[in-house]
């Protein structure tokens, strides 16, 4: 008991430290800031959260703060994912004004988000998710040079801080009402509360939810988020839009006393987000953009496995999309098309070609699920594996040479993806309260999907059609942001030439 | 927005207009007349370094900045912070700017005291502000002043035509929006699974076909656009009209409109010429957005007049005239306002302020001067203070480099006398370069490590070909853009090579990488993919971030070695290619062989290079860079922005060719048997040079490329530390060469080199002009000897083709420091590349044409590239020179109009001559 104590001490310490650091990096802006040692600094929390999540054990508490696994192992990705991508930024965002302020901001923001998942006191979490929002929006603020940068901001900080509101109120309400402002305690008496204040208490959570995961009606945010530079957009993306999943992992037990009601009503929303998301994708033809609607849709699917009680299925997912889509920011500048790499493919596949394409995805989805049956939303998965497993069939018979060898690489290398997912999956199962659905939620998500994959395709087979003309543009139109997100001409950057000196 | 508040009040246009339209034209002559402003975009994979004003060269650069400051609002000079740290380091030489203002106030004809001007002038020429103080009581006399004076006098301004949309507001923003819109989703090339329905129709039918269904335009708009014409040019006209711009205003009127978007206009101009259609899509463009206009704007508009009742808004009087041009006093007042700045400089009270304060006159004698002298007075000074003052600033810049230029050439030519010529040993090897201005400090080094001699010329070394590399679709017009390829040559196996293994590499290379995008792109497919590819791409990211170096080479090996290709040789003989499967693509592949023999002639005898060490490098040039959408900016201008290993290769081995020999020994140039042409690669981003063709060699050959070796493994190094002395760095640099390693290779590196940054001269002529002057990696070099060319084409050739290349560059990089929003790229860490063709900023922006932010500054408070317009030393006695000039209309313009600089190099006399633009026509006469 004392060695977690030490641990956990040990672990706020080392936030204390380089919360301090970044504090010097505000206040003091050097002509030679100390980046460099501050990134180093980076590795302390980093450290303390894997001996964190080695050790293993759940329920510390240590004042109002309690260490579990799924605290710990938050604790040690999102300060993993921080660490990385100021590291990232020590070169690429070098020589922009607020260079310093940039890695003050970014340490504060993600130690807020990793205290809030250690937080134990609903009051405590409440703060700490205040934290985290407003240091986001410093972060797209830290350029208010930029017209558009100042609109984003102006609207990020109208959102979170309903989002705030949000969590604030159902923290309160549930304190109060609960008699404790210890979580489990208060989360425990909320299966006595009357039903409309557990649906109403739901409600605000997933008010909450959805505003941070830039799900519909609250999309804006995520949608003009390109903004940014790319390392803010790498944390926002990775570390900071995952937060509705985690919150609403935490307050499950609420949830399993919520009802239907609740379920319901977010598995229709991140459904249409996930259609909204993917939709827009589809259309837009700038690379950040089809980045930002591509979170849309996996924070959308992130809150379908949560509206199924499959939270374990949501960290996992929240994770690795957080390491996917932090890759796709980072390394955006590479995707200009070479030309010079265009090389001839062979004739489309043939219509047997498809059929064995669909067999085959049928008999990976079968397979996949037949393994485990019994884990929660893995028949969600199986199906999406089941749909990429026939793309990429259908894909190889363009090829004439390495037809073979390019399946087996591509086989083993989802085959040790699905190792790691299965570990990490394991851990997380382990650090999670069970839950359970309401049996209705996963056949109408099923329902859902389907009939969204179904009509998808089915306007997508004739694109002169009207229908199919005024879906493309109302997903072009939600797509684009608003008229004060952008400017022709960064003018700014006219000032600043105006300003500069020679170098 | 208020209607009233508008001044819809036409005035009659009394002043000149900036584009003066004949009446009568039609409205693609006007589209055509409009696309002057700007010039074609390529897109990012071929990145072109263009010069942004490359068809408004018939008139001066000042008249140019004039011009763009009113229209555009952009200001093309470097601004007075830059001016002043140049001055404080010297680079501006105070005497030199005192002696351009005298030169320029002799050229000046106002009939006022020359002492008065000139007083004014120093005054306002040294002042520290933008916008020079004026003592309150002085604004009151001049107010008083103006007060008497005809209001016509007053209104110096000369009015700027403004598009309705703007001059609202609002409507023009969102045009803007809706336009980058349209255009974005017109030119993707292959991002959305989704494109635009019915882009093959054009940009206007598309447009036309999908607005009734908009939802970003409200009913009432969609409406107003339900019953439009179906055709663009019939839309266009109809627009003109309804919008109500005066015959005379529209070519002004267009050309508004084209600047608005000056990056997604010349990326259609681009799209529009390589197709074959001239400025169709230009005008396709300017129908949708007139279009547009006119349903945002309509509510401002009278409306037709059916039965001469009065509506609405007619009944708003007189002042709701039929014309929507509203020629502004104060022009480019709403152009300067969206460039962020008031400009009070303009107001003429102020204007004549000035002269009442700082030229000594009284105001009884600025009263006494006849009224069009003070309206001469006020404009002039008006433009003093906007162009010409800065223009002057600019000069004295150039001029001081000029003299530091010529200083270190003459003394480097006199450290080459003849005496010493005799005893240096002859060269071993030597080694072609292009005349990238990179290439200047490996050469000096080279050349001082061992007995190496070196030559410039254009990297695509004469080859007009269009190149295909082994298995592509892709043809890569590998010369200038000014150039048009007339061959193509392919690289194909080896006789005894097998591209199976290869392709079979590459293809699961590619397979991984499509299956990745085309799950990205699927809505059941996509939401596993996190799972399936996360624990991959974060290791990949943990990786390349925490040891950027070594992860960062360890990928790069991976891809070279997936990449790798077998022995391959490349289709130089007209004929050879028959029977491989490819079809022809219009050109003929492979050349003649007396096509070969001209173009290896034409090099060898242009550069001088005519009697032949043991072994000749061929040199191209490549940039390796990550992350990088602009990686294509550092690599060959010359190749069409592409690395330059193909060109080289092609060349060594045709001079490697028997026939190619004998034709060439027919000429005069006789290549020994024993002299081996190599062809190598210049890396730029790291200091190597990497060898790619070597055939069997001779002895002596061999010996002199283990020389060569040897001292390039001393010289790498050595340049890297001083190349990496001018980044910019994070921390200390213990060992330079592991450092730019570290940058070619980081993916987190936004500068990993300067590129062609710094660059100011282009010299040609013979090596020992320069050998011994540390140039500083700022000058393009071209062999030239002059003795060799008594008819002069081929310095007419080297002025018409990698001049202009450089020229371009140099503008480009000009253009991109002086006004980095408009003509830049922007911020490299807010960009994203839009539809694979270019990068936007942020969510949305025009499409940005020049070089990004990071590659001409070296942090947001300084530059690194001083923004000098090109000066071109020609070594040569003057009347060759002068020959140059008259034979070619376009170099003399370029000259006359200052769009880049000359000076010459007599080698007999010794001595130095600077071409100014305003002596050039009298010393021509003189000459001819």
């Amino acid at each position: 008991m004392q060695m977690h104590e030490v641990m956990f001490a040990a672990w706020l310490g080392a936030w204390a430290v380089v919360a301090a650091s970044a504090a010097v990096l505000w206040l003091r802006p050097s002509p030679k800031p100390h980046v460099r040692l501050h990134v180093r600094l980076l590795w302390l929390p980093v450290a303390a959260a894997c001996a964190g999540v080695m050790a293993g054990r759940s329920g510390v508490l240590v004042g109002p703060w309690r260490a579990d696994a799924l605290g710990w192992l938050m604790a040690l990705y999102v300060a993993a994912l921080g660490g990385v991508i100021q590291h990232f930024s020590v070169r690429y965002l070098h020589g922009d004004r607020a260079y310093p302020r940039y890695f003050s901001l970014l340490t504060w923001t993600t130690g807020a988000a990793a205290l809030t998942w250690m937080s134990d006191d609903l009051r405590l979490l409440a703060l700490c998710w205040a934290l985290m929002s407003l240091g986001l929006v410093g972060l797209v603020a830290l350029k208010r040079e930029w017209a558009p940068a100042r609109a984003v901001a102006v609207s990020m900080a109208k959102r979170f801080s309903l989002g705030v509101l949000a969590v604030a109120a159902a923290a309160v309400w549930l304190g109060m009402a609960g008699g404790s402002w210890r979580l489990p305690a208060a989360l425990a008496h909320a299966r006595a509360l009357p039903g409309w204040e557990r649906e109403a208490l739901c409600g605000l959570l997933l008010v909450a939810a959805l505003i941070q995961a830039g799900q519909w009606p609250f999309q804006r945010w995520l949608l003009e988020s390109a903004v940014t530079p790319t390392p803010v957009s790498a944390v926002m993306h990775a570390g900071l839009v995952n937060a509705g999943g985690l919150l609403l992992a935490r307050m499950s037990p609420l949830f399993n006393v919520g009802g239907t009601l609740p379920h319901m009503a977010l598995l229709l929303l991140a459904w249409l987000s996930v259609l909204i998301g993917t939709g827009i994708s589809l259309v837009h033809v700038d690379y950040k953009r089809q980045l930002v609607a591509s979170t849309m849709a996996q924070m959308g699917l992130m809150l379908v496995q949560c509206a199924l009680s499959a939270y374990g299925a949501a960290v996992v997912h929240l994770v690795f999309h957080g390491l996917f889509k932090a890759t796709l920011f980072l390394r955006s500048g590479s995707v200009v098309p070479r030309p010079q790499r265009q090389w001839g493919l062979a004739a489309a596949p043939s219509a047997r070609w498809f059929a064995v394409a669909a067999a085959m995805g049928a008999a990976t989805a079968v397979l996949y699920w037949a393994v485990t049956p019994q884990e929660p939303a893995r028949w969600l998965s199986a199906m999406f594996l089941g749909a990429g497993a026939a793309l990429a069939w259908r894909y190889l018979s363009a090829l004439k040479e390495g037809r073979w060898l390019g399946f087996a690489v591509l086989a083993a290398l989802a085959a040790l993806a699905e190792l790691a997912r299965t570990g990490l999956a394991g851990l997380v199962r382990a650090a999670l309260a069970p839950a359970q659905a309401p049996p209705v939620v996963p056949a109408v998500a099923a329902g859902l999907l389907a009939a969204g994959a179904v009509t998808l395709w089915a306007l997508a087979v004739s694109p002169t059609s009207q229908a199919f003309v005024r879906l493309y543009l109302w997903l072009i139109h939600l797509g684009e942001p608003r008229r004060a997100a952008i400017e022709p001409h960064p003018r700014y950057l006219a000032a600043y030439a105006e300003e500069a000196g020679l170098g | 927005m208020n209607k009233t508040a508008l001044s819809l009040a036409g005035q009659a246009a009394q002043a000149r207009t900036h584009v003066h339209a004949p009446a009568n034209m039609t409205v693609r002559e006007l589209v055509r007349q409009a696309s002057a402003v700007i010039a074609p975009l390529w897109p990012i994979a071929a990145f072109i370094a263009r010069h942004p004003w490359m068809e408004m060269e018939h008139l001066s650069f000042a008249e140019v900045a004039d011009r763009l400051q009113d229209m555009q609002g952009v200001r093309l000079y470097p601004s007075r912070s830059v001016l002043s740290a140049a001055l404080a380091r010297g680079e501006i030489d105070a005497n030199i700017l005192a002696r351009c203002l005298e030169q320029w106030l002799d050229l000046q004809t106002l009939p006022v005291p020359r002492q008065a001007m000139a007083r004014l002038c120093h005054a306002l020429l040294k002042s520290q502000e933008e916008s020079p103080a004026v003592a309150d009581d002085l604004l009151d006399l001049a107010q008083q002043v103006c007060a008497k004076l005809p209001a016509a006098t007053v209104r110096h301004g000369r009015p700027a035509v403004r598009p309705l949309s703007v001059q609202l507001g609002e409507p023009g923003r969102r045009l803007d929006q809706q336009m980058i819109k349209w255009c974005k989703l017109f030119l993707d090339e292959g991002q959305a699974l989704w494109p635009l329905p019915g882009r093959d129709e054009g940009l206007y039918r598309a447009w036309r076909r999908l607005v009734p269904l908009d939802p970003s335009l409200t009913r009432t708009e969609r409406a107003r656009l339900a019953t439009w014409p179906e055709d663009p040019e019939t839309a266009l006209v109809h627009a003109l009209a309804v919008l109500g711009v005066a015959e005379d205003d529209q070519a002004a009127y267009l050309t508004a409109h084209v600047l608005a978007l000056p990056g997604w206009a010349g990326m259609l101009a681009w799209t529009s010429r390589r197709a074959g259609q001239g400025d169709e899509w230009l005008l396709e463009y300017l129908a949708v957005r007139l279009s547009l206009e006119w349903a945002f704007c309509a509510p401002w508009l009278p409306k037709p007049e059916v039965d001469g009742a009065a509506t609405g808004h007619a009944a708003a009087g007189d002042r709701a005239v039929r014309g929507a041009v509203v020629r502004d006093a104060t022009a480019g007042e709403a152009a300067a306002g969206a460039a962020g700045q008031t400009d009070t400089n303009r107001d003429p009270v102020r204007l004549v302020a000035l002269w009442l304060g700082y030229s000594g006159l009284t105001p009884s004698a600025f009263r006494q001067l006849p009224a069009d002298v003070q309206a001469a007075c006020i404009a002039w000074l008006d433009r003093f203070l906007r162009v010409d003052r800065w223009q002057l600033w600019l000069e004295a810049w150039e001029r001081t480099y000029e003299t530091r230029l010529r200083a270190s050439i003459l003394s480097s030519s006199r450290q080459n006398d003849p005496a010493a010529q005799g005893k240096e040993p002859s060269p071993v090897a030597q080694l072609l370069f292009c005349i990238d201005v990179r290439s200047e400090p490996l050469r000096r080094q080279l050349e001082q490590a061992g007995p190496f001699a070196t030559y410039g010329c254009a990297g695509f070394f004469n080859l007009p070909v269009q190149t295909r590399e082994l298995d592509s679709l892709y043809a890569h017009p590998s010369c200038p853009a000014i150039v048009e390829p007339k061959y193509e040559i392919r690289e194909c196996p080896a006789p005894a090579s097998s591209v199976t293994s290869y392709r079979r590499r590459r293809n699961v290379v590619q397979f991984v990488g499509g299956v990745f995008k085309k799950l990205k792109q699927d809505l059941l497919a996509s939401l596993v993919l996190p799972e399936s590819s996360g624990p991959w791409l974060g290791l990949y990211t943990l990786a390349r971030t925490i040891a950027p170096g070594w992860a960062g080479r360890l990928w790069q090996r991976a891809e070279e070695a997936a990449y790798h290709k077998p022995p391959t040789q490349l289709t130089l003989v007209r004929g050879a290619a028959a029977g491989n499967g490819w079809e022809d693509g219009g050109l003929p592949v492979g050349l003649t062989t007396e096509e070969m023999v001209a173009a290896a002639g034409g090099l060898l005898r242009t550069i001088g290079l005519v009697s032949f060490a043991p072994l000749v490098v061929v040199c191209g040039h490549e940039s390796r860079t990550t992350n990088n959408p602009h990686q294509a900016a550092l690599d060959c201008g010359a190749c069409g922005g592409a690395a330059g290993w193909f060109n080289a290769r092609a060349f060594a081995a045709m001079c490697n060719l028997r026939a190619v020999r004998e034709g060439l020994a027919r000429q005069g140039i006789v290549i020994p048997d024993d002299t081996i042409f190599v062809a190598a690669e210049h890396i730029t981003t790291t200091d190597e040079l990497c060898f790619l063709d070597v055939p069997p060699l001779s002895g002596p050959a061999q010996a002199a490329l283990q020389r060569l070796k040897q001292a390039l493994a001393h010289v790498g190094p050595q340049l890297s530390a001083q190349r990496l002395a001018r980044l910019p760095h994070v921390g200390p640099v213990r060992r330079p060469h592991a450092e730019a390693s570290r940058r070619a290779v980081d993916w987190s590196e936004v500068r990993p080199e300067w590129g062609l940054a710094g660059c100011a001269a282009f010299v040609v002529g013979r090596r020992r002009l320069t050998q011994h002057a540390d140039l500083a990696g700022r000058v393009f070099l071209h062999s030239y000897d002059w003795r060799l060319d008594p008819e002069g084409e081929q310095l007419a050739a080297i002025v018409a083709g990698p001049v202009t290349v450089a020229q371009w560059i140099n503008l480009q990089y000009y253009a991109s420091t002086v006004a980095p929003h408009v003509y830049g790229s922007g911020n490299k860490a807010t960009q994203t590349v839009t539809g694979g063709i270019g990068v936007m900023q942020g969510n949305g922006s025009d499409l940005m044409a020049g070089l990004p932010w990071q590659s001409v500054a070296a942090s947001d408070h300084a530059l690194y590239h001083a923004p000098l317009r090109l000066l071109v030393v020609i070594e040569a006695p003057s009347n060759h020179i002068a020959r140059v000039l008259a034979g070619d209309a376009s170099f003399r313009r370029k000259v006359e109009n200052g769009w880049l600089r000359l000076a010459s190099f007599d080698p007999v006399r010794g001595t130095w001559e600077t071409w100014e633009a305003d002596s050039l026509p009298a010393r021509l006469s003189q000459a001819g």
